[in-house]
């Protein structure tokens, strides 16, 4: 059942299509297509959960895949493109310090920087078996996805990319994590539940910022996401 | 289950918070969770011994030892000072039509909740479980800084929000690096605390150092350490001045706590001594940061928060000294600066309110005739000012005194930098209470101020702050300096 050639071949195609993902992430100024990215790199970190599971049958992995599947590739993108539809902005065109070509060049380096110390601080301690295992790369992709959410994060001026950003960065840590060593469940699910929160009120705030004041509560009304309450004082 | 009995408190308080009307009632809910949290602490410090592990989860999710329930004493303690405060202080709000009416239940509730995931917090065995808690934290304060419906209130929490949490992530890399570190050495992966300090020396030190600097960017940025420091005085200077006070007095407390847990992991291994050159350098830059950063500045809340990176920063620079006695006056500088520094934040509240400029937040405070108007307001600044600058007989004199001490026997050379940029914080906050104090309209000019009446709700906790840290300063009692002790020797510094 388990062959590891066939199980290598899969997991490196979802490994690239997490990067292909994360670079257009990077770079595209649409916003919904940025959401669609995000889900669409969620569902890759899913089907590897699967492959995981299919090639190591510890039953954790399919419980990760089914509240990554739920929670991150339906729930939270959901939510974003329903927000953005109602403030309306569609584009972010505004890079703060990098433009897109400079910033797919850093994260070039960045990943070939996170391979050597990666490299480095597994060779002196042989955790992770040889340098060549698909265990070994599902770390080095991870921590670079981390890292080029986190240039998003720093690099654009709206609040809403800089949330997609720190999605990103959350996969990273997932990525990382499936590769690296397994959590106990309830960790893994409070994170889950944590991240929600998290979303929930960033974007709640986002409306706020990336759009005028006087309006923000007019449409906090709207949202119903604000109830007015009359009270004596 | 003792934990349970705050949850239970907690949630009691949101069903009430949920069927109460008037902003009073709202207030004395807080109040009373608050003085709930102290009796059950006051209840475990006297008649259970610590550390127990009450209310196992499978492999001891929560514990309560001797440094959790020290800090779950100086949040109770400040919570209850605070939620009094409030009182006055978000009738004003209301009045000035700065907060919503309808944000008002939401205010309560996030506070009750950000009281009860501290404790929570900083009852946690387990390591993740301790960060997803802190996560949390970081939500429900910065919910409390955004509740002002101003658009740089949303925008602080924004950047609150953002540096804090991607520092965490990075910070949980390093925890699932700890993780590993500890199935590849045990068998059985866990980031238990107890367990990983029984078998801490086991470790190799290599992967141990990875972990540590990895986890340290995460707590630094909640404690607002130096580079992670920036969304600090903004999220500290537009909150509500009740917020602020827990803010700094508290939730400061999260990060360096975490640091702390760590730290006395890494310090039973040969890793330990090239760790230390990291913390010190944090710890310097963040003072040195603060102290700078303090010398032009104009607004009275934001100076505050810089000087409380400054204490963060010797907080890290007792830390990496790590002999006991370091250790200790660590410790005692916690609640040290979390009393002072409280007391600061309502007393700047006050004047605030007096003197708040109705154009923007970030123009600087126009303070004049402040004898007049708010005396005991300025009073408690000067005497929260020489106190949080280290002066005898208040505490902070004597955390610092041998946190400054102790760093003398490791380094002569290192005291004297660190002794020259803390005079020029102290000069900083000297230089702007006696310009701004001293400000005064030449008699027979108008004045065209309306006094703002203190309520007395506001006074009473600032007063019981000053006289706390004036007392405790001059007779610490000789069970409190055996239960630091225990402390040191839990952490295994001694």
């Amino acid at each position: 059942m388990t062959d590891p050639e066939f199980f290598n071949g899969i997991i490196k195609v979802l490994f690239v299509c997490v990067i292909i993902t994360a670079a257009y992430i990077i770079t595209t100024k649409n916003l919904i297509s940025l959401v669609r990215a995000y889900a669409l790199q969620s569902l890759a970190l899913v089907l590897i959960a699967l492959s995981l599971y299919w090639y190591e049958g510890a039953g954790i992995l399919l419980a990760i895949a089914g509240i990554t599947l739920i929670f991150k590739v339906i729930v939270i993108p959901y939510f974003i493109s329903n927000v953005q539809e109602k403030i309306r902005i569609k584009r972010d065109i505004e890079f703060h310090f990098l433009s897109p070509t400079s910033s797919l060049l850093i994260s070039l380096a960045l990943m070939l920087l996170v391979y050597i110390t990666l490299s480095r601080i597994v060779g002196i301690n042989a955790v992770t078996g040889s340098a060549e295992s698909p265990f070994f790369f599902g770390a080095v992709i991870g921590i670079s996805l981390l890292l080029m959410g986190m240039m998003v994060t720093f690099s654009r001026k709206k609040a809403i990319t800089k949330v997609l950003g720190y999605l990103s960065m959350e996969n990273g840590v997932l990525l990382f994590g499936l590769f690296v060593t397994e959590l106990p469940f309830i960790i893994e699910f409070l994170i889950i539940i944590d991240l929600v929160i998290l979303i929930l009120l960033t974007t709640i705030l986002t409306v706020g910022i990336d759009s005028t004041l006087e309006e923000y509560h007019n449409r906090l009304h709207r949202f119903y996401l604000w109830e007015e309450q009359e009270e004596s004082p | 289950m003792i934990l349970l009995l705050y949850a239970l408190c907690a949630v009691l308080a949101l069903v009430l918070i949920a069927v109460s009307r008037t902003h009073r009632q709202l207030n004395s809910i807080a109040v009373g969770l608050g003085l709930f949290f102290c009796a059950i602490t006051g209840y475990i410090l006297l008649y259970i011994p610590v550390p127990v592990e009450t209310f196992t989860v499978g492999s001891g999710y929560f514990f309560i030892d001797h440094l959790g329930l020290f800090e779950v004493l100086i949040v109770a303690v400040i919570f209850v000072l605070a939620a009094i405060y409030a009182r006055g202080y978000v009738e004003n709000l209301l009045a000035s039509r700065e907060l919503e009416t309808g944000s008002l239940k939401i205010f309560y509730a996030t506070w009750c909740l950000l009281e009860l995931v501290i404790v929570l917090a900083f009852y946690s065995d387990n390591l993740a479980l301790f960060w997803i808690l802190a996560e949390m934290t970081t939500i429900m304060s910065a919910m409390l800084v955004a509740i002002l419906s101003a658009k740089e209130n949303i925008d602080a929490a924004l950047k609150y929000i953002f540096v804090a949490s991607v520092a965490m992530l990075i910070a949980f890399v390093g925890l699932i690096f700890l993780f590993e570190i500890a199935r590849s050495t045990l068998g059985t992966g866990t980031l238990n605390w107890t367990i990983l300090m029984q078998h801490a020396s086991a470790f190799p030190p290599g992967m141990l150092i990875a972990a540590f600097t990895l986890i340290f960017i995460g707590f630094a940025a909640k404690s607002g350490i130096f580079p992670f420091h920036t969304w600090l005085p903004e999220a500290h200077a537009k909150a509500p001045s009740a917020v602020s006070a827990v803010l700094s007095g508290v939730l400061l407390n999260v990060g360096i706590y975490g640091i702390i847990r760590v730290f006395a992991i890494v310090h039973q291994t040969p890793a330990f001594t090239s760790i230390t050159p990291l913390i010190l350098l944090f710890g310097i830059f963040s003072i040195a940061i603060a102290a700078f950063s303090m010398l032009p500045e104009k607004n009275l809340k934001k100076l505050i928060a810089f000087s409380s990176i400054e204490n963060m920063g010797i907080l890290l620079v007792g830390l990496a000294i790590a002999t006991p006695l370091a250790i200790f006056w660590v410790i005692f500088h916690v609640m040290a600066h979390s009393f002072t520094k409280a007391s600061l934040f309502l007393s700047a509240g006050i004047l605030h309110r007096q003197y708040r400029s109705h154009l923007s937040a970030d123009a600087p405070d126009d303070i004049r005739d402040v004898f007049r108007f708010q005396p005991l307001a300025a009073w408690g600044l000067i005497i929260g000012g020489l106190a949080i600058i280290g002066m005898p007989p208040f505490m902070v004199f004597f955390s610092k005194f041998f946190i400054l001490f102790s760093l003398g026997s490791v380094s002569p050379l290192v005291l004297a930098l660190v002794l020259v940029i803390i005079f020029i914080a102290t000069a900083a906050l000297g230089y702007f209470v006696i310009t701004a104090f001293t400000r005064t309209t030449p008699p027979g000019e108008p004045v065209d101020l309306v006094p703002y009446q203190t309520p007395i709700s506001m006074k009473v906790p600032i007063v019981i702050l000053l006289a706390l840290i004036l007392v405790l300063g001059i007779l610490f009692p000789a069970a409190g300096s055996s239960f630091i002790d225990h402390i040191v020797t839990e952490l295994m510094f001694s």
